[in-house]
Order: C-alpha cells, then sequence, then structure tokens
C-alpha cells in the first residue's frame, strides 16, 4: 500500500511536470509542421512570458488589489501579450528573412535569438533567481493518519485543468475554424497553399503567436508551481519540451500532449526510483533514441525525403 | 497603400513597446525579503520610446530606406567581382598565413605575460573552431555538443597524468585520437539524421558527457575536478621553479639564465601555435583532397551527392571525426595551461561561443575563423564594459549574420565556373 | 546603475595603479581578483567593498611601513579560464599580494600560479579543502573549510538524536564537499543516513525528491549547495506537507532565500561564521561601512577586510615586502583582527575557524540556536 502511494505520487509529479512540457511543446511542434525548422528559441519565450506574468503578480500586489483571480487573469493575459507579440517580433525579425535557405541557416539564426533573449532578460532583470509568490496554496491528502501521504495540491490540479482546457481549445480552433484549416493546409504543402489564396505569411505568424501564447500559460503555471525564476531555465525547459514534441511525433498535436506527459512521467520515474543526478541524462537519451530508432515519434507520421 | 503602410508601422511599433518596456522597465528586486517592482528611471522610458519611434519611422519609410541602401555602391566590390585564380590566390594567401606566423613567433618577447596568455587562450580557441569548421562550415552538420570533444582530449591528460604520470608529448597524440574515437562511435548512430536533429543529439551528448564528467566522482573527481596537471616540457626540461618529476632538468638551470615565470607562459604560446598551425595546415590539406570536396559536395545537395556515389556516412563520419581529434588537441592544450579543470568549463555555452566564431568566421573560411576567434576572445578583455554584452552580441549577430551575410566575414571563394548565359 | 558605479570605481583605482607604477617605492600594490559580473557577483561585490574598506583605512592611518597600499582590480566572472587570465595579468602588473579569488574552482589554477611566481594569496571565500591541501606556502585564507563546517553541522544533528537523515547537495565542489563531510560525521555518530543525493544546480522541479525524502520518513535534511535550489525545495516540501527539519551551510542563508521560500524558510538551520558584525568591537567598523552606504554583513565582507589587515600587519611583522617573509611572518605570529584572533598553520589554514547554527525566521533575521 505504502510503496503503490509512493508510486501513485511521483506519477502526479510527472503528470504535472508533463503537462507544462506538453505546452510548450505546442509551439515547437506547430512551428517545425508548418515551416520545418526547430524555433529554438522557443524556451527563452516561455521564460518571458514567467517574467512577465511576475511583473504583473508583484505590480498588482504593489497597488494593493488582493481579489485573486483578478490577480490571476491579469498576469495571464498580460503574459500571453507579450509572450505572443515576442513570438511574432522574432519570427519577423529571425526567421522570415531566412526561410527557404540552406536547413542551417534558420537553424543557426535561432541559437543566436535564443542566446539574444536570454542574455536580454539577464541584462535587464539581473540573474537572481525571483522568487515567485504561490498564489494557490493547500490540496488534498490520500493515506493512513501514520506513515506516507500521497498529497495532490490544488496547484497541480489547476495545472492539470489548465492544460486540458488549452489543449482542447487548441484541437477546435486548428480542425473548426476557417485560420485553423488554413494552418493544415500550409503544412501539407506550403507553396499549394499559397497558389490557393491562403496569405501563408500570415498563417505562419498565427502559428508563433499561438505557441507563444500557450508557452506563457506554461510560464505562470510554473513559475507559480515551481517557485522562482531566473533568465536561464528557459533554455533546458525548452530543451525538454522540443524532446517530447519529437517524442510524440513533431508536428503531431495529439503527440505532444502524449510526449508530454511520458517525458514528465520517466523524469519523476529516474528521480523517485534512481536518482534525481540522472534525470537529465535519462531524458536525452530517450530523446536520442527516439530520433535514432523512430525518427518520426509515437504518433508523427513518416516523412517521404522529397527530391 | 500609404494608409496600409502606416498601419504596419504603428504595429510594428507596439509590437515593440509591448515586448520591450515590461521587462526593460520594470525591475523585479529583492529588497530585504521581498520582491518589489521598481520603475526603471527616466533614461531607459526614453531609450525604450525612442526605439519604438525607430522603429515606427523605418517602417513607415522602409521603401525608401531599402532603396537607398540599394543604390550605395557594395561596400566589398570583391563580392561582386570574379574570384581570383586560384593558385595566385593560395600564392598570397600563404604568404600573408606565413607573414602572421612569423609575427606570431616572435611576438610574445616584446610583449606582457597577461597577452601571452590571453594570446595562448586564443589559439585554443581557433583550434577549436578550425575542427568545428570542418563539421559546421565544410560538412555542413551542425554539431552543438563540440565541447564534449573538447572535454574528452582535456580528461584524457588529467586522467592519465594523474593515474600513470604521462608526459604532455605522449598525452597530446593519445587525448586527440581518443576524442577522434568518441567522434567516430558517437557519430556512427546519428550521422544518418537529419541536420535540425543532429544538432539537437549532439546537443544531448555534450550535456550527457558534461553531467557523467560531474557525477562520475570516483574516476573524474565530480565537481570537484582535477588539478596538478603538469605543463609541457621541452626534452625533459621543466620551467617551473623547482623541479616536480624524478629525472627533469629546469629550463633555466640549464641554460644557466635567472628564473623566470615568463618562460614557461611563452613556451606554452609557441605549442599552442604550433599546434594551431598544424591544425590549419592539416585541415587545409583535407580541404583539396577529395574528402574535402566530397564534404562541401554532401553540405550543398546530399540527394545529387550520393546519386554520384559518395558514401553519406563515410563522408559525413570522416567529417566528424577529424573535427573531434583537433577538438581533443585543443583539450589536452587547455588542461596543461589551466593545470586544474572541472566540468564547469565544458558547458554548452562554450560550444556556443565555438560556433558563433565559426558563423562570425565565415562558414569554411581559415582565415575568417582566426580573425573571429581574436575578436571573439580579446573584445571581452579589452572593453569590460562590453564582457556583460558579450553574449548579447554574439546572439544578435548570429542572427544578423544569418540574414544578411550567411557566407560570413570572409566568405570561402573557390574557383568555379559559371554556364554562359545563352542570350 | 550599480555596474556603473563599479565600473567608475574599478577604472579609477586601475588608473591610480597605473599612475602609481611610475614611482613604486611608494606603494604596494594589492591585488583583488573575484566576480564583479556573472552570476555570482553579489558575492564579488561583498569581497570587493571589504577589500577596499581596509586599504582605505589602513592609508588613511599612514599606509604600511610608510607606504601606500595600492588596489589593483580584475574580474574572474567566477570562470576557471578566466580567473588563470586574471592571475596572469596580476603577475605581469607586478603585484606580489593578493586578495582572492572567490570561488573554489578559480582559486585553485590562479594559486598554481601566484605560488610559481612568489605572490602572497588571501582568499577571503574559497572553503574547499583541497587548496590548502598541496603544501603551498605562499596560500592562506580568511575563512573556515567545508571540512570545518560539514562536522559543526552534523554534531548538532546527532546531538539532538533523529531517528532518519537525508543528505542532498547540488553536485558541486562547494555543496558536495560539505555534504561528504555532514555524512562522515554522522556516520561515525552513528546516526541512520537514509539517503545520500544529488540534485541538478539550476533545476526547478524538486516535487520527486520531496516524495522521496516524505517515503524516506527522515526527521533532518542537510542540503549542500546555495539558496536558489533549497529556497524551492523548502518550499515545495512545505505544500506537499513534508514534515522534516532542514539545515544549510552558509552559502543558504542569505536574504534571497526568503524571497523565493516564503513562509517556508522559518525554522531552517544554517551554519555560518559568527555574525562578526554584530560584534561590540567591530561597531566601528560597521558605521564606517553604513557611512559609505554599503552593507558589512555579508559573509565575506570583513573576510575580505581582515585579508587585507592580516597582509598589512604581516609586512609590519617581517619588517618586509616580500612574499616569503610576510608568509613566515603570518605563519609565526597571532594577529587581532575584525574576525578574532587569527593564527595560521602550516597549510595556511586558521587554526580556529567557528562555525554557529544559527535558525532562520521567514522575515530574513536569524537567531543563535545554542
Amino acid at each position: 500500500m505504502q510503496d503503490l502511494l509512493y508510486f501513485f505520487q511521483q506519477l502526479i509529479n510527472g503528470l504535472t511536470i508533463g503537462s507544462t512540457y506538453a505546452l510548450i511543446a505546442i509551439g515547437y511542434t506547430m512551428v517545425y509542421g508548418i515551416i520545418g525548422m526547430i524555433n529554438f528559441a522557443h524556451g527563452e519565450i516561455y521564460m518571458i512570458g514567467a517574467y512577465t506574468a511576475l511583473i504583473a503578480i508583484t505590480g498588482l500586489t504593489a497597488l494593493g488589489v488582493a481579489w485573486l483571480p483578478l490577480i490571476l487573469i491579469v498576469a495571464l493575459v498580460c503574459a500571453m501579450i507579450v509572450s505572443s507579440s515576442m513570438g511574432w517580433a522574432v519570427e519577423r525579425v529571425a526567421y522570415r528573412p531566412v526561410r527557404g535557405r540552406h536547413r542551417l541557416i534558420p537553424l543557426i539564426s535561432a541559437i543566436g535569438m535564443s542566446i539574444f533573449l536570454q542574455n536580454y532578460v539577464h541584462l535587464a532583470q539581473g540573474s537572481r533567481n525571483i522568487g515567485f509568490p504561490s498564489l494557490i496554496d493547500g490540496g488534498f491528502n490520500f493515506g493512513s493518519g501514520e506513515g506516507f501521504q500521497m498529497s495532490l495540491s490544488y496547484m497541480q490540479i489547476t495545472i492539470f485543468i489548465t492544460t486540458l482546457i488549452c489543449m482542447t481549445a487548441l484541437s477546435l480552433f486548428i480542425s473548426r475554424s476557417r485560420t485553423g484549416r488554413a494552418c493544415r493546409a500550409v503544412s501539407q504543402d506550403l507553396g499549394m497553399a499559397n497558389l490557393l489564396g491562403i496569405d501563408t505569411n500570415r498563417i505562419i505568424s498565427a502559428t508563433f503567436v499561438i505557441g507563444a501564447a500557450l508557452a506563457a500559460v506554461a510560464g505562470l503555471l510554473l513559475g507559480m508551481y515551481y517557485g522562482s525564476v531566473d533568465p536561464l531555465f528557459g533554455f533546458i525547459a525548452g530543451l525538454k519540451a522540443f524532446t517530447a514534441a519529437v517524442l510524440g511525433g513533431i508536428g503531431s498535436i495529439p503527440g505532444a500532449m502524449l510526449g508530454g506527459l511520458i517525458l514528465g512521467v520517466a523524469e519523476s520515474m529516474t528521480s523517485g526510483y534512481l536518482s534525481g543526478e540522472y534525470k537529465d541524462v535519462i531524458s536525452f537519451s530517450l530523446l536520442i533514441l527516439i530520433l535514432l530508432f523512430k525518427p518520426t515519434g509515437l504518433l508523427g507520421k513518416p516523412e517521404v525525403e522529397k527530391i | 497603400m500609404a494608409a496600409n503602410n502606416f498601419r504596419h508601422a504603428l504595429f510594428c511599433a507596439i509590437i515593440t513597446l509591448i515586448i520591450s518596456y515590461p521587462i526593460i522597465g520594470f525591475n523585479l528586486e529583492a529588497q530585504g525579503i521581498n520582491v518589489m517592482l521598481t520603475g526603471a528611471d527616466t533614461g531607459t522610458v526614453v531609450m525604450v520610446l525612442l526605439a519604438a519611434v525607430m522603429v515606427f519611422l523605418f517602417q513607415l519609410f522602409r521603401e525608401q530606406i531599402m532603396g537607398a541602401l540599394r543604390s550605395v555602391p557594395n561596400p566589398l566590390p570583391q563580392s561582386s567581382k570574379e574570384p581570383m585564380a586560384e593558385n595566385r590566390r593560395a600564392k598570397i594567401e600563404s604568404w600573408v598565413l606565413t607573414g602572421i606566423v612569423i609575427l606570431a613567433l616572435f611576438w610574445p618577447f616584446f610583449v606582457s605575460r597577461g597577452s601571452v596568455d590571453l594570446a595562448t587562450l586564443v589559439l585554443i580557441y581557433v583550434m577549436l573552431a578550425l575542427g568545428l569548421n570542418v563539421v559546421v562550415g565544410l560538412a555542413g552538420l551542425l554539431d552543438l555538443g563540440y565541447v564534449a570533444f573538447y572535454a574528452v582530449g582535456a580528461y584524457t591528460f588529467a586522467l592519465l597524468s594523474q593515474y600513470t604520470g604521462i608526459s604532455f608529448w605522449l598525452a597530446l597524440p593519445i587525448g586527440a585520437l581518443l576524442a577522434a574515437l568518441f567522434g567516430l562511435v558517437l557519430g556512427f548512430p546519428v550521422l544518418r539524421l537529419r541536420g535540425d536533429y543532429l544538432a539537437i543529439v549532439t546537443l544531448g551528448f555534450g550535456e550527457i558527457i558534461r553531467i557523467l564528467l560531474n557525477n562520475w566522482t570516483t574516476l573524474t573527481g565530480g565537481p570537484n575536478g582535477i588539478g596538478g596537471i603538469p605543463d609541457p616540457t621541452l626534452f625533459g626540461m621543466e620551467f617551473g621553479r623547482r623541479v616536480k618529476e624524478e629525472g627533469n632538468t629546469s629550463f633555466h638551470e640549464t641554460f644557466g639564465i635567472a628564473y623566470s615565470g615568463e618562460h614557461k607562459v611563452i613556451f606554452l604560446y609557441l605549442i599552442a601555435l604550433v599546434l594551431a598551425v598544424f591544425t590549419a595546415l592539416v585541415i587545409r590539406r583535407f580541404m583539396r583532397m577529395p574528402v574535402g570536396r566530397a564534404w562541401e559536395a554532401l553540405r550543398e545537395d546530399e540527394i545529387a551527392a550520393r546519386s554520384l556515389g559518395l558514401s553519406r556516412t563515410a563522408v559525413k563520419l570522416s567529417a566528424f571525426t577529424i573535427g573531434a581529434f583537433f577538438a581533443g588537441f585543443a583539450g589536452t592544450v587547455f588542461a596543461s595551461k589551466q593545470g586544474f579543470i572541472s566540468p564547469e568549463s565544458f558547458v554548452f555555452l562554450e560550444s556556443a561561443i565555438i560556433l558563433a566564431i565559426v558563423v562570425l568566421g565565415g562558414m569554411g573560411s581559415q582565415i575568417g575563423v582566426v580573425l573571429a576567434a581574436i575578436a571573439v576572445t580579446i573584445l571581452p578583455e579589452l572593453a569590460r564594459e562590453f564582457s556583460e554584452y558579450r553574449m548579447l552580441i554574439f546572439g544578435a549577430a548570429m542572427v544578423l549574420m544569418m540574414v544578411w551575410r550567411p557566407q560570413g566575414l570572409m566568405p570561402m571563394r573557390r574557383i568555379h565556373i559559371e554556364l554562359k548565359k545563352q542570350e | 546603475m550599480r555596474t556603473s558605479v563599479k565600473k567608475l570605481v574599478t577604472a579609477v583605482s586601475t588608473s591610480v595603479a597605473l599612475m602609481g607604477a611610475g614611482h613604486a617605492a611608494a606603494e604596494i600594490q594589492i591585488g583583488i581578483a573575484g566576480p564583479m559580473t556573472g552570476p555570482v557577483a553579489q558575492y564579488g561585490d561583498m569581497q570587493f567593498s571589504g577589500a577596499r574598506m581596509a586599504i582605505e583605512q589602513i592609508n588613511a592611518n599612514g599606509g604600511v611601513m610608510g607606504e601606500e597600499l595600492v588596489a589593483v582590480e580584475y574580474d574572474d566572472v567566477c570562470d576557471p579560464k578566466q580567473a588563470v587570465t586574471v592571475a596572469n595579468s596580476l603577475v605581469n602588473d607586478g603585484v606580489q599580494f593578493v586578495i582572492g579569488h572567490l570561488c573554489s574552482s578559480s582559486t585553485q589554477p590562479a594559486s598554481d600560479i601566484y605560488e610559481d611566481e612568489g605572490i602572497l594569496m588571501v582568499t577571503p571565500a574559497s572553503t574547499s579543502p583541497e587548496i590548502t591541501e598541496r603544501g603551498y606556502e605562499l596560500v592562506f585564507r580568511t575563512i573556515g573549510l567545508d571540512s570545518m563546517q560539514g562536522p559543526v553541522a552534523a554534531q548538532y544533528i546527532a546531538a539532538q538524536s533523529p531517528e532518519r537523515v537525508a543528505i542532498v547537495h547540488d553536485k558541486q565542489q562547494y555543496g558536495e564537499g560539505i555534504a561528504t563531510a555532514v555524512r562522515d560525521t554522522l556516520k561515525d555518530a552513528g546516526v541512520e543516513i537514509a539517503m545520500f543525493e544529488g540534485i541538478t544546480a539550476g533545476d526547478k522541479d524538486f516535487s520527486s525528491l520531496v516524495t522521496k525524502l516524505k517515503q524516506a520518513d527522515v526527521d533532518y535534511v542537510y542540503y549542500g549547495g546555495y539558496h536558489p535550489e533549497l529556497g524551492l525545495i523548502l518550499r515545495q516540501a512545505r505544500s506537499a506537507d513534508l514534515d522534516a527539519r532542514f539545515m544549510g551551510p552558509e552559502g543558504v542563508g542569505n536574504k534571497d532565500i526568503n524571497t523565493i521560500a516564503g513562509e517556508a524558510a522559518e525554522g531552517l538551520l544554517v551554519t555560518l561564521p559568527p555574525a562578526f558584525d554584530q560584534k561590540a568591537e567591530n561597531q566601528a567598523l560597521v558605521k564606517a561601512f553604513e557611512d559609505k552606504g554599503e552593507d558589512p554583513s555579508g559573509p565575506f565582507v570583513l573576510t575580505s577586510y581582515t585579508a587585507v589587515q592580516l597582509i598589512a600587519e604581516g609586512i609590519e611583522a617581517a619588517d618586509s615586502s616580500d612574499p616569503f617573509d610576510v608568509a613566515a611572518a603570518l605563519r609565526d605570529g597571532t594577529y587581532q583582527t575584525p574576525i578574532g584572533t587569527v593564527e595560521y598553520d602550516k597549510a595556511g589554514d586558521m587554526k580556529s575557524f567557528e562555525f554557529v547554527v544559527y535558525e532562520w525566521h521567514s522575515d530574513g533575521s536569524k537567531t543563535p540556536v545554542n
């Protein structure tokens, strides 16, 4: 019983982290699906979302606003606006001019952008870890009075529910709306979509904006859940989210969700049953193995090399 | 049209404000136990507003500005000229290089110790960048974990000297070969991946190796690193004040001159110089050989190259291994120069810096890489204010280079025949 | 803003040093090497402000043997590679006494060069035992060792007779060093160690670790490392209802931990050097810092001050500014300093350096426990 509870607790921990990985992974997967490039700077956009949310929360608290839902909504909206604008600007400045060139060129441009954004925040906000207030406290406890108690915090529930809402909304948007249909068309064949009168530049921009907005949601949630932000934490999170995207099959939105959850659980189980030191080794090894043996991921479509 | 333009310009200006004002205009500061929000000073706010206005004006008059720029004659006329005949160019280049090397040979005797030490660091980066240039610039494989091979070289020397007391000269080839072996073993499975996947996988490998070095405490000393790595000797002569190893003599006693710490620094510099020149020469040789041409062919058009019978794996693997070999070289010199190494010298940032050097230098060009290595290493030393902005500028420069001049500052130019246009 | 002031000070002091180079006879150069920029610059600030204050005060009192002290400052960003470059530049400047470096991983390679070149080095902050283990003649420190601090913490924990103890560290030189010392002492005391595990510095998710600690049902958790990670662990432990007492070394005793952990920081145990700025005999000095608008309470401010003072007094005691003579004088003498009475052993470590167990509170204050 004890061991079972322990297992479930680690599972919950993993699923919580995994669902936020999934939110970030959407940005990678959509961009890759449409223009076939890795948006290396996406992790930084997530980090900027977290910073903006913290700035908004601190500002509102200083102004004397105490009603929690208002604080959360304002912080979320601010973070989404700033991150989306950032996503839009990054695409415009660093990716659009190099689109269609040799594969390496957009990739290096993206790495440059990632380094730039990291240091932009570092210079503006300093390199210190800054505490993030925990706005949602408390939770449920399971288990007998003595011995191990499993806990499920309200924060974790919030993360699950928000992720679920975002994913459902996104799926509906992609499958039902006009822009969503255009997105799918562009990811099938960019040139053809263009010929059919779809403003492909607009669609690509929209992809970046949507991905960035979801990353901002993840930024706010994870900021509250973990408890601090620093300019470097976007990079590793971005790498993990990319791993999740590849794991689930890059280009596929349900794949990103699945990949995120699997990765989160794998990490949590590694720390729980082995040692936290090897957490990153496990996730990187997982990435390498997937790429070697099933480069299309779990839910991805096989890609045909075009000549 | 004008109204449309105006709307777009206004939109861009507003976006500029949104992405810069919240982050730059408000500072989160820990005051005591609370996090406070302080507004930035007026100067900063004015700068942000100014930036938005500039974006607005630029976008509004974009057509005119771009037109004006295009009418300005190209500042680098050579890029529109026919390249020089290759043999003539090569001759000039080798004269210039010989001149630089001779200058570099005598230079340390006239300058300060600090500069010589810095120059040694520059030469280590030159070696690394030349090696990575083979992988990224010539073969077109983006390796983001190059620092792993550098670490292999450094740790090979450190561990061998700790456990077997090996000398620098023996460790140099062993370190390089072991790094090459790592390149071969790691490269074999991953090289069939496509470009961007390869980048991520190599990044993962780099991190895995660093984490392993950090966690394998019994062998590598973990985060404590390894100290007491010996300096290179010259035919059994040591450069320290006291002789550390049995059977060696000391340099200053043998020649009957007063002890000076500068001898050691200059000697290390000269070793690094010789090795850097060796690296450059070997890679130049490779570039002329069929394998070098094959790298470039594969970079330019993989499918065409394969259809001509080139083995994709063999060609890529050779580039990867040779790149790793020179990283091992550089690692051994680095370990010897530092005397102490720990995993924190081999983080991803280091890979990014080496990549920045290769990109800025013009992927594929050797002189460009050397100049970029000098610029990237020395600029932060010259201007301390600059050092905080160093990575910001690197990042921006990488983006700008890719947008405007992906071939780099000094692109590699090869003679080629162009088909006459049909009239 | 702060950085530009710092740069100005650096520029002025270096230009003073350069101007002074002409008439070298009337002054003694003191190199100060530490991080002015980079992630640990906040600790570097403490080092520079302490050392500058000492130099100012000594000069105001007529200098050392009639000669003025001049600061030569360098930024090593706590990067081992830059530390070697800085060390070579200091050799180049003809500096014979160095206060520095801050991070052990920078101090270690730099000290090789100083020892070779006959430069006396006093580090006010590096606690790695290895630095003084190599039999160097010219290496001293004004701070305790990881191997001294660990046992103090372990003895305290052992005295509470806990059933089970967990030890966590951040896999870095400092954190793992102390954690190992704590483990060894606890083992000797017969305490059951339920866990000894590393985490990744810079990580943010410790929920699995906290769950593991909960499962292990420990009474005490010792964390070897710095405040950013421990702050998060404390906070995540609190939200998961982990009922254990946490303890850490001086690297976590920083008000920043309160901004991260909030309420969860209440009751954290920290081993710290005694608060030198609280001592009655140091109040004049504390006031001097406060008049300058600087904070003397950081752990490395007064150790840096002491480092400069020891060099000055060593020169006077040896009646020579030759580093080897000064080193001998430091080993022989007994010195009264703001951090207490200093006597050196052969290795260059202080014979006694006291660590005190404090209890940290959620408002950022601390009270001694024993």
